[in-house]
């Protein structure tokens, strides 16, 4: 028992590295934008097919498949930010929201019709899982995990030596002294935007990497992304890392007690615990 | 040689609620002028309308004898005038030394020889370097707001009460700041609830009430004209004073 939840917590760090990447998207999102963009599962499929196109048609190795993948999702979620979003601005958050929930259906529907339902693979070569006495992790997971690991470590680094990510810290933290100091926030919201969905993109490629593409791969992971924002606190960015790698050791834990099937249980029910206990989540001031 | 000058300015936060029903001041570099009045006179709302924050819908505003009304915050800025707002007036998730830097954002290349004046000028600023801006006590952050507003080396430098909130001693000291920066020859404007020490540091004064201008003169002929102690200081009392401008006499 106790091996199998070691083997748990290993899969459930390495899938929540991975969730953190479409998370950390959401969230900035939120930050500077204020509103939660709900076509992320959708940007995210966009990033998955962009990536599988790159690497099956294109013969693109997967680290150049995966910039692909976030470049088509950021032009996809500044389409998407521009058509469905924006013309709602004043009507504030919530239309906002719902907005760009109906975009994302629109995303995935096309998706759909220009792919199919079939599964689809990327081209890897098949290996066999490493073990460490009763251990086991997949070659590919930890490749995964490395590729995460390097996203966010960009991320970083571009939030905090760019003049342009310092100015999108600026524009979250307080807009109207962004806008007296000479921060432009239109700019600074687009490239929130186009940073955002590249990142969701880059997150939809991992989990096709490690599962399968098809037109509901980044759909099934909204209410984890949703849930890992919520439990870091929307809006914080170290937040949604640890929130994401919370929620992803959560569901694998789960699955040890539940039925798999069972598993998307987790995100609601942790959304509904930290929305009653402690609404701004584990590192933000935001969500209350 | 006027660095600021506003004309018959009018506006608010709404078309048919003029808040400012028509402002005229005058600031010359190296001058300290503050704005005192009761609540609601529209000291603020000025400030708002002089930095792109409101538009105006009248008057005339220029910066070095050039027409600036009505320009958007970033054009404000670059033609040389910065706010320093009353609240929220750091990032309170950046470092000392990034919200230094974003005050200099229009000019990336000069970001360091000026972070280096401004620490010079105030070195609290060079030992907190790597602190976050929100950790900071009340007096280091109107501190910090003023280095980061200096950051782009403004000709004209506005302020929003930058002592509310603030210890006596925190506030004195504030107010030595504030003139040390108008004394190097930048023009201060000055909104101030608290009014006695305002005058006592100011070059000049403008009482405004109810959005228009009541008194100006010298700051210090106002501070002891019994009329305006009596008017709008409340005598003896703390300087502070009621919505509609009469006294509030306090006790001693």
């Amino acid at each position: 028992m106790i091996e199998a939840l070691l083997q748990a917590l290993i899969n459930g760090v390495i899938a929540g590295t991975i969730l953190a990447v479409p998370a950390l998207g959401f969230t900035a999102i939120f930050a500077v934008l204020n509103y939660p963009n709900f076509a992320i599962g959708a940007l995210a499929t966009v990033g998955a097919y962009a990536g599988w196109v790159g690497n099956t048609a294109l013969g693109l190795p997967m680290v150049a498949a995966l910039a692909l993948a976030f470049a088509a999702t950021a032009v996809a979620g500044l389409v998407v930010q521009w058509a469905a979003v924006k013309p709602l601005e004043s009507a504030g958050a919530l239309m906002m929201a719902i907005a760009s929930l109906a975009a994302g259906l629109v995303l995935e529907n096309a998706l759909r019709f220009g792919f199919g339902n079939d599964l689809r693979g990327y081209d890897l070569p098949l290996l066999r899982d490493w073990r460490f006495g009763e251990f086991r992790v997949g070659p590919q997971q930890v490749q995964n995990f490395a590729l995460a690991l390097a996203a966010m470590g960009l991320l970083w680094a571009f939030l905090r030596y760019s003049r342009t990510g310092r100015a999108m810290r600026a524009v979250a933290d307080n807009r109207d002294l962004a806008l007296l100091r000479g921060v432009d926030p239109a700019r600074v919201a687009a490239v929130t935007v186009a940073v955002g969905a590249g990142l969701a993109g880059m997150g939809g490629m991992l989990v096709g990497l490690d599962t399968s593409v098809d037109p509901l791969v980044g759909t099934r992971l909204v209410l984890s992304i949703f849930a890992a924002a919520v439990l870091g606190g929307l809006g914080s960015i170290p937040g949604a890392v640890a929130g994401a790698i919370a929620i992803g050791v959560a569901e694998e834990v789960a699955v040890l007690a539940f039925n798999p099937a069972y598993r998307l249980v987790v995100g609601f029910v942790v959304i509904l615990a930290v929305l009653t206990l402690r609404p701004a989540g584990l590192f933000g001031a935001r969500a209350s | 040689m006027t660095a600021l000058a506003v004309e018959d300015l009018v506006g608010g936060y709404a078309a048919a609620d003029h808040v400012v029903k028509g402002v005229s001041l005058a600031v010359a570099p190296g001058e300290l002028v503050c704005v005192i009045g009761p609540n609601g006179a529209g000291k603020s709302t000025v400030l708002k309308l002089l930095t792109g924050l409101l538009r105006p819908r009248g008057g005339r505003v220029a910066l070095d004898g050039r027409d600036v009304t009505g320009l958007p915050p970033r054009a404000v800025l670059e033609a040389g005038m910065v706010l320093v707002p009353q609240e929220r007036n750091v990032f309170g998730t950046l470092t000392v030394e990034e919200n230094l830097s974003m005050g200099c954002f229009l000019d990336p290349r000069r970001a360091r020889s000026r972070m280096a004046a401004v620490m010079d000028r105030f070195p609290l600023l060079a030992e907190r370097r790597r602190q976050l801006a929100r950790t900071m006590s009340g007096g280091q952050r109107q501190i910090l707001a003023m280095g980061q507003a200096l950051m782009s080396e403004p000709r004209v430098l506005l302020l929003d009460e930058p002592t509310a909130g603030l210890s006596p001693k925190a506030a004195t000291d504030l107010f030595g700041l504030v003139r040390a920066t108008a004394a190097s020859g930048v023009a201060v404007l000055m909104v101030e609830q608290n009014a006695l020490q305002a005058m006592e540091i100011s070059d000049r004064a403008l009482v405004l009430v109810d959005g228009r201008n009541a008194h100006e003169g010298p700051a210090p002929a106002l501070a002891r004209d019994p009329a305006i102690r009596r008017l709008f200081l409340g005598g003896r009392g703390q300087g502070r004073m009621d919505t509609t401008g009469t006294a509030r006499e306090t006790s001693p």
